[in-house]
């Protein structure tokens, strides 16, 4: 099901044109009106590595990867949660959505959170509002030092699918979902270095149980395969008993269906 | 289960979730009729409007998005040059600089003592008249020299110094000693013009001296940056401290502090002793370089090595490559160049470097500067002659001081000296000397002694906070500003609201305080829009003609294709005879800087992204996403004084002590710390800034370069112990 939503939208990311400037991380609060004590957006600091004085410090920029399969969507308990099917992003109804948290648990890369104030669950939305009516997402649009760019990966002219083309380097980062699905993040990181693995195995990403490394089984060409370059961390989120109780629950509200639609 | 967001939901969405970011009122009648007409927004009173951004001094285009009557966000505008499209983190949080819950909305006068915090609202009549009266005390009591003034770099400048000349006064502070005056004058000096504009596209190799475009961020030069290392540009990053443009950078020097210019003497000499300089530029377009051969034969890169800690191999390789690229490379001049009191040398050998290997039509061109163009000027008689010396020294000691430049610290001093007289009083517009001039207890021990002083600003800064009279400016999206002359266009600030309170322009301050000083000649114009069609005047064009695209484009012109440096040879000055009869060195010379005792440290400054000098912090969006101000300060430093990371620590200069927390990091030589700038401030009216981290200036001692007159920010030396 990687490809059957209309548009694939998603973001490239130049990993080696992030300044950390955090431009794009104060244009989504206010394109977004987000409370000053969460964020949608983030700007992981890989820290500084290597001996004096060749030293190198990498910062690699996310946020919601839209995935191709969302573990997100797959425990939400109300609907709200869902994969647009015109253009892939991933969003939530916030009119429907019950605040239970459910998905902020299931999300790999913990780019989720709980709006206090308001009940709800809220995470990027890739600027829906705006790139229906033709702009770039914000943190797209400001990016100074040129590192982001959104797009159509189905769209073999879209600048995002160009880049992946002309990148030296792609990565992703790919995680497991519990039945041992990738979740095909659409963020693709190029000149990207291997040691940006180490954002999977920060503090952060370190919460997630279960993590194997091991070789992505997505590709988007046989071409862009050659490049990718140990692009994968396997989130595996495979016997967290809290998600056996999320699909649980959810089979108690939704019956048996097949949720995989 | 699936379903669309249909576009009311975003809306509502957007309007429910509104009053986590903004506050503000509905757009009042002016605007929304001016923005109408233009066509720029809906009856509903939303739009996109064209304007200009102030969150810095680079002036990037801005498209302001009004919804419902109140800005909403902020883009980059695609047709300005120095924003192409982007805007950096401060541009993108300027709303809030707009909305910030702490902006003064009426015109304020003390009651309690000074820097009591008290204050009571008053009307703009009572308070211009108090402002205008107490300045013309002062005037008949005193002399008009008596008064100081002070602004800063914005586009209101040049009309706020009708004020100070208008009045009387030659004693005008602003930040540029603070800041760029040894470049400045380097510039002049050899090649006759204040800047010149740099091209990147013909970059393939770039010397930074210490000039950290990822973090003092200038909106199109960042881009720029990060657009030729994307394309394979060698950028060699000279930096005490490995910055984020180090980390970006092909090479990171570690060089130790006050010892740039030895490194760029030492690339000199090896471009001479190896013959690689660009003979027939040098030629054609240079006097004095016979006598620069001699005059670096001694600075070999074996001697530069001892000074900077730079290998004699890594500087004659880098200057074979420098002279390698040619024309595509740069020796970049830097901006803030007040470190020591030899950076007029090290600029003076920057401006050398780049004329040797004639990158001069490539990646260096003549600035058109900021000359107004073809726009049309505002009538005003000629200034009274002013005859009283400057209190900053300029010219008498120091001659080659432009008077435009001045010495803002040198001011200070004088009138706390009462050398060669005393000051009484002080008008300042958007300056913030309590914050930015260096030995803070000096500056307010000046506060102290004078009998008046006024603020114009939007905030209750630390200026404002020790003011009599605090008058409130309009911030820049609630106001018009002169034009602004970019390249091929004259680009306008227009308002995106209403001011918010009693706010007003700049404008409208500067001409009624004008004329109840008795010199409203000086400000001929009925409101700000009648101010900019006298501009446009020469041009055909009227404000409502460039509303919508928010700029003029000036009629094409001859392009220029010779050079043209006004300097006294009307060549590139390798050799200064300028400086040579002002009984300075006519050819840069290695001047050793002072340096730090046992056991002390180069206290080091600089900017992040995400802040601007003194003027940002309390800025909710921008207090958001900084980092905790810490002191770096390197393992092996900390260790010895057996610190820890986060640790307070207690910091003292031979003027100040401060208490920070410490950040122990390997990306700062041992034998210095660094900290943010624009902390500490002592304005219990800025909620969000006050009390946060600690003030460079408290610690910075005063120096003053004779020949630039900057002030030598790093050359002032810290212990550190725990607090």
């Amino acid at each position: 099901m990687a490809n059957d939503t209309k548009k694939r939208f998603g973001f490239v990311i130049d990993i080696s044109r992030c300044i950390d400037c955090r431009a794009c991380l104060v244009a989504c609060s206010v394109e977004n009106t987000v409370p000053y004590t969460h964020t949608r957006i983030w700007v992981h600091d890989q820290g500084v590595k290597g001996d004096w004085p060749l030293f190198n410090r990498t910062f690699v920029p996310y946020n919601c990867m839209h995935c191709d399969n969302p573990p997100c969507t797959e425990v939400c308990v109300s609907g709200a949660t869902y994969k647009n099917k015109e253009n892939g992003l991933v969003l939530v109804d916030q009119d429907a959505c019950i605040g239970c948290g459910f998905c902020v648990e299931a999300c790999p890369y913990d780019v989720r959170y709980i709006d206090e104030q308001r009940g709800v669950v809220d995470k990027c939305n890739g600027c829906f509002q705006r790139v229906e009516t033709g702009q770039m997402p914000a943190c797209v649009a400001t990016c100074v030092g040129g590192s982001r760019l959104f797009g159509d990966f189905n769209d073999p002219e879209s600048t995002v699918s160009k880049a992946l083309k002309n990148a030296k380097s792609v990565l992703r980062l790919d995680a497991k979902r519990q039945d041992g699905k990738s979740t095909g993040p659409n963020i693709y990181y190029t000149n990207a270095s291997v040691e940006m693995v180490s954002l999977l195995t920060s503090d952060k990403f370190n919460q997630m149980e279960g993590k194997v490394p091991e070789a992505s089984e997505y590709t988007v060409s046989e071409e862009l395969w050659k490049k990718l370059i140990i692009p994968v961390l396997g989130l595996g989120i495979a016997g967290s008993f809290g998600l056996q109780a999320f699909y649980f629950t959810k089979q108690l509200i939704e019956g048996e269906k097949d949720v995989e639609e | 289960m699936t379903k669309l967001f249909s576009r009311r939901d975003f809306l509502k969405l957007g309007g429910s979730a509104a009053a986590a970011v903004t506050v503000g009122g509905f757009i009042p009648p002016l605007v929304a009729k001016a923005a109408v007409k233009a066509g720029l927004i809906d009856p509903d009173g939303d739009g996109y409007i064209p304007t200009m951004c102030e969150m810095c001094v680079w002036r990037c285009g801005v498209l302001a998005k009004v919804k419902d009557g109140r800005v909403v966000k902020l883009e980059g505008n695609p047709d300005h040059p120095n924003s192409t499209g982007k805007l950096c983190a401060r541009g993108q949080s300027g709303l809030m600089n707009t909305y910030d819950p702490d902006r003064v909305l009426t015109p304020l006068i003390r009651v309690g003592k000074r820097g009591e915090g008290k204050f009571r609202k008053a009307s703009w009549d009572e308070a211009l008249d108090l402002t205008a009266s107490k300045m013309l005390d002062i005037k008949q009591k005193y002399g008009p020299e008596a008064m100081m003034f002070s602004s800063t770099h914005n586009i209101s400048q040049p009309v706020f110094e009708n004020i100070l000349y208008g009045f009387g006064s030659p004693n005008y502070g602003t930040q540029r000693s603070l800041c760029f005056n040894a470049m400045i004058v380097a510039n002049i000096m050899t090649y006759g013009m204040e800047e010149p504009a740099r091209d990147y596209n013909n970059i393939k190799y770039l010397i930074l001296t210490g000039r950290n475009l990822t973090e003092a961020i200038s909106t199109s030069e960042t881009s720029a940056l990060m657009e030729i290392i994307s394309k394979g540009a060698k950028v060699i990053y000279i930096d005490p401290r490995y910055t984020k443009t180090a980390s970006k950078s092909t090479e990171w020097l570690p060089i130790k502090p006050g010892t740039d210019s030895a490194f760029h003497l030492a690339l000199i000499n090896v471009l001479i002793q190896e013959n690689l300089y660009n003979k027939s530029f040098v030629d054609s377009y240079t006097s004095g370089f016979e006598k620069l051969g001699t005059s670096v034969q001694d600075y070999t890169p074996a001697w530069a090595e001892k000074i900077t800690g730079i290998s004699a191999d890594t500087i004659t390789r880098i200057a074979r490559e420098f002279a390698a690229a040619g024309s595509n490379a740069l020796a970049h001049n830097g901006w803030r160049t007040s470190n020591f009191i030899n950076s007029f040398q090290t600029e003076r050998a920057i401006t050398i470097l780049n004329s040797l290997v004639g990158n001069w039509g490539s990646t260096l061109h003549p600035a058109a500067g900021e000359g107004a163009g073809g726009l049309g000027s505002i009538p005003q008689p000629a200034f009274p002659r002013i005859t009283a010396p400057r209190l900053d020294g300029v010219p008498w000691k120091f001659p080659f001081v432009p008077l435009k430049l001045g010495i803002f610290q040198e001011m200070r001093d004088g009138a706390l000296k009462g050398d060669p007289y005393e000051a009484h009083g002080w008008l300042i517009s958007r300056q913030n000397p309590v914050q930015d001039l260096p030995d803070r207890a000096k500056t307010l021990e000046l506060f102290g002694k004078l009998d008046f002083i006024a603020n114009i600003d939007i905030i209750m800064n630390d200026t404002s906070w020790f003011s009599d009279v605090v008058l409130p400016e309009a911030s820049y999206l609630e106001r018009y500003d002169p034009l602004n002359p970019v390249g091929d266009k004259a680009f306008l600030r227009q308002p995106v609201i209403e001011p918010q309170g009693e706010g007003k322009s700049a404008l409208w301050i500067f001409r009624e305080l004008g004329k109840r000083l008795g010199i409203g000649d000086y400000f001929q114009y009925q409101d700000e829009q009648d101010y900019i069609n006298q501009q446009l005047k020469p041009m055909g064009l009227t404000l409502d003609d460039i509303a919508t695209h928010g700029y003029a484009q000036f009629p094409a012109g001859e392009k220029k294709t010779e050079f043209d440096w006004a300097t006294p040879s009307e060549k590139i000055e390798i050799f200064s005879t300028t400086l040579e009869k002002g009984g300075f060195d006519p050819i840069p010379t290695w001047q050793e800087p002072a340096q730090p005792g046992e056991d002390q440290f180069y206290l080091l400054t600089g900017k992040v992204g995400q802040h601007t000098q003194f003027g940002t912090h309390n800025n909710k969006l921008l207090h958001k996403y900084e980092d905790t101000p810490r002191i770096w300060m390197h393992p092996d430093a900390a260790a010895k004084r057996s610190i820890k990371d986060w640790d307070l620590v207690e910091v003292t200069s031979e003027v100040g002590k401060i208490n920070l927390a410490v950040m122990v990091t390997p990306t700062i030589r041992p034998d210095c710390v660094y900290m943010t700038p624009g902390y500490g401030h002592l304005s219990k009216g800025l909620r969000t800034a006050y009390g946060e981290g600690a003030s460079d200036s408290v610690l910075h001692v005063t120096y003053t370069d004779p020949v630039s007159g900057g002030q030598a920010l790093s050359q002032t030396f810290v212990t550190v112990k725990k607090a």
